[in-house]
């Protein structure tokens, strides 16, 4: 027992052992030489297809937002991944990061993708969050984006015959605003993005 | 046939933008509506004519028999009780203030039960109101407080508040902050960006606690009050405080919880202190569709907002004595008008016990648990449905329901008028 206490401290009374116990750091945060940055706006017009948003894995990372009857992608430091997979998406080249875009080039590598819009009717309320949200039903129908009443068919989705109606599913960019605004999750938006090589955009 | 710009004759908003599609004398479908908006078009639950009770069961009776054995039940009541009218336009609840004076009852609705403690703080500290166009266009903050306008004003956030763009908010679901308050979670909660979860019956004092953070005396709120961290109250007042304009809409959660009007005048005096730094207003979510007006009719016609006795042949208000449920509790009433709403289905058992004892008469569309033990119900028309009236909207707006369809029923103001013309004898008051 004593002996055991003797070899306790002259294990632990060391010096280099007590400095490194009180004075523990850990190395500086610093971002390593071979990552991408965030990515940055080139000057390139964005014409808020939402592609960039759609193919976003982390939630919050991206936004499209209107300043000054312009638009441009927003990125959230905090909850942006650097995948880069928006740079690669946007079929504008309006964002850049590393040399995402100079390889797109090289290799002529491109997205495609469809989208499919499932509402669950038992759950669904019918109170048009989606509907009033949905940025591509704002540009289809002014009169949407401002209270829920649309005056022409143009429009993704409405609330029709007291049930959520899909009209144009294929005007769906894939940009789950709708998923945001619905509070019980009746309103899934199903991806299905396809890489391609050598095939012309579009 | 599509009737179009319908106005919704469910809950307070009364979204004026429904398209009803109209073939054959029914409603096959309709547009824009939310799921409670438009159950209620769609029904076919409706009651076929007058009936009245007999020892096994129920008997039809024409309209003319059921609105003289009414009038005859009024004359004979000591003190009638004329309760409901919140389901039902501004001209039926006129005629009941007239009906309620002449036979010297008393007239409530259900504002005493839902957002009678409101009109209370009201009138000690005033309503620093706006329409909800205002909140549409201007609101950057927007506080649910004791409320589920998810579930209760399903298309309260798409229509004017935080999904719909307004002239000076354009990107609305980002640049609005949506700020709920509840002790549970709820499926407005999930669509907050602070959710100040409270214990229950803490609400005073967080709003208490709030006031003094707005008022710069934050040093002596304790590191939690009633469940909340001070934290997240310090957040929030930054966010109130920072806010262009912000709207404070409060629900039943705040009124009939511990504290019922105190809650909504610390609430009141809260959007005032917070109005020393930027704009903010405060809308309580009002249920039924016309609830509203029949404290707006009753203010104009008696001076007072609801709970009116007429048994001294003048206006007499005192919530808690003249309100239904102290009255039926105290089995004072013996005799009840219910018109358009269920008080079996909402009052304490007590009062409901002595509800029915006594002879009850019900003007509704539909069967509900009154009809459970009223000795006459006589089906009316749905106003805004088959039957033309104004109501106000939960920011005091009054619209003008059109009927879309003749069913053939008689509306509820010409009943409560012909009920009155008995009793009086035909001639004019």
């Amino acid at each position: 027992m004593v002996q055991s206490i003797f070899w306790y401290l002259k294990e632990f009374l060391r010096g280099p052992w007590i400095h490194a116990f009180l004075f523990a750091k850990t190395a500086p945060l610093v971002t390593p030489s071979y990552f991408r940055e965030y990515p940055s706006l080139t000057e390139k017009e964005c014409t808020h297809c939402f592609t960039c948003r759609m193919i976003c894995p982390a939630p919050g990372a991206i936004e499209v937002l209107q300043e000054g009857g312009t638009w441009h992608p927003v990125i959230h430091r905090g909850h942006c991944l650097r995948c880069g997979l928006c740079v690669e998406a946007c079929p504008e080249g309006v964002l850049a990061s590393g040399r995402i875009l100079q390889w797109q080039e090289e290799d002529r590598t491109s997205f495609a993708a469809t989208f499919h819009i499932q509402v669950d009717h038992a759950t669904c309320m019918r109170c048009g969050n989606c509907c009033v949200s949905c940025p591509v039903n704002k540009e289809q129908d002014p009169q949407m984006a401002s209270g829920g009443h649309s005056a022409n068919n143009e429009v993704i989705m409405k609330i029709s015959s007291g049930r959520h109606t899909v009209i144009h599913e294929e005007r769906c960019v894939g940009c789950r605003t709708c998923e945001g605004a619905c509070p019980n999750s009746a309103i899934r938006v199903a991806r299905v993005v396809e890489g391609l090589q050598g095939v012309a955009e579009g | 046939m599509i009737v179009r710009d319908v106005i919704c004759p469910f809950c307070a908003c009364l979204c004026d933008d429904l398209d009803v599609h109209v073939e054959d004398g029914r409603v096959t479908g309709v547009d824009n509506a939310c799921d409670l908006g438009s159950h209620k078009f769609m029904t076919d639950h409706r009651m076929k004519g007058p009936v009245r009770r007999t020892a096994s069961g129920w008997e039809e009776i024409p309209l003319e028999e059921a609105i003289r054995e009414t009038a005859e039940l009024l004359e004979a009541a000591e003190r009638p009780l004329l309760y409901g009218w919140s389901g039902t336009c501004g001209e039926a609840q006129s005629a009941g203030v007239h009906l309620a004076e002449l036979v010297g009852g008393v007239i409530d609705a259900t504002t005493s039960v839902c957002h009678g403690p409101s009109i209370l703080a009201i009138q000690e500290v005033g309503h620093p109101g706006c329409t909800l166009g205002q909140v549409k266009n201007r609101a950057d903050v927007v506080v649910y407080w004791g409320c589920n306008p998810q579930h209760a004003h399903p298309r309260h956030l798409s229509r004017y508040t935080t999904y719909a763009d307004g002239f000076f908010v354009r990107n609305a679901f980002k640049e609005r902050k949506v700020i709920v308050a509840d002790i549970r979670g709820t499926d407005s909660t999930n669509l907050a960006d602070e959710f100040i979860r409270l214990q229950p019956g803490g609400d005073y004092a967080v709003l208490g606690a709030l006031r003094a953070i707005v008022r710069g005396k934050g040093d002596v709120v304790p590191p939690e009050v009633a469940g909340v961290s001070r934290e997240q109250l310090y957040r929030i007042a930054d966010l109130c405080k920072t806010a262009k304009y912000g709207a404070f809409f409060f629900g039943m959660g705040l009124t009939q919880t511990a504290g019922k009007y105190k809650n909504i005048r610390n609430a009141i005096e809260l959007v005032d202190e917070l109005s020393r730094h930027t704009k903010w207003t405060l809308t309580p979510m009002r249920g039924h569709f016309n609830v509203y007006g029949f404290n707006e009719v009753c203010t104009w016609m008696t001076g007072y907002p609801y709970a009116v006795d007429f048994a001294r042949g003048m206006a007499f208000y005192n919530p808690g004595e003249t309100t239904a449920v102290d009255i039926l509790a105290r089995k004072e009433c013996d005799m009840c008008l219910v018109v358009a709403s269920d008080p079996a289905a909402h009052f304490p058992a007590e009062a409901v016990e002595h509800l029915a004892s006594i002879p009850v008469v019900q003007l509704d569309p539909f069967p509900n648990l009154t009809t459970a033990f009223a000795r006459i119900q006589i089906p009316v028309a749905v106003s805004g449905i088959d039957a033309d009236g104004t109501a106000y909207r939960m920011d005091g707006v009054p619209l003008r329901l059109h009927r879309v369809l003749d069913r053939g029923y008689p509306d509820d103001a010409g009943i409560l008028l012909e009920i009155t013309r008995r009793i009086t004898g035909g001639g004019s008051r």
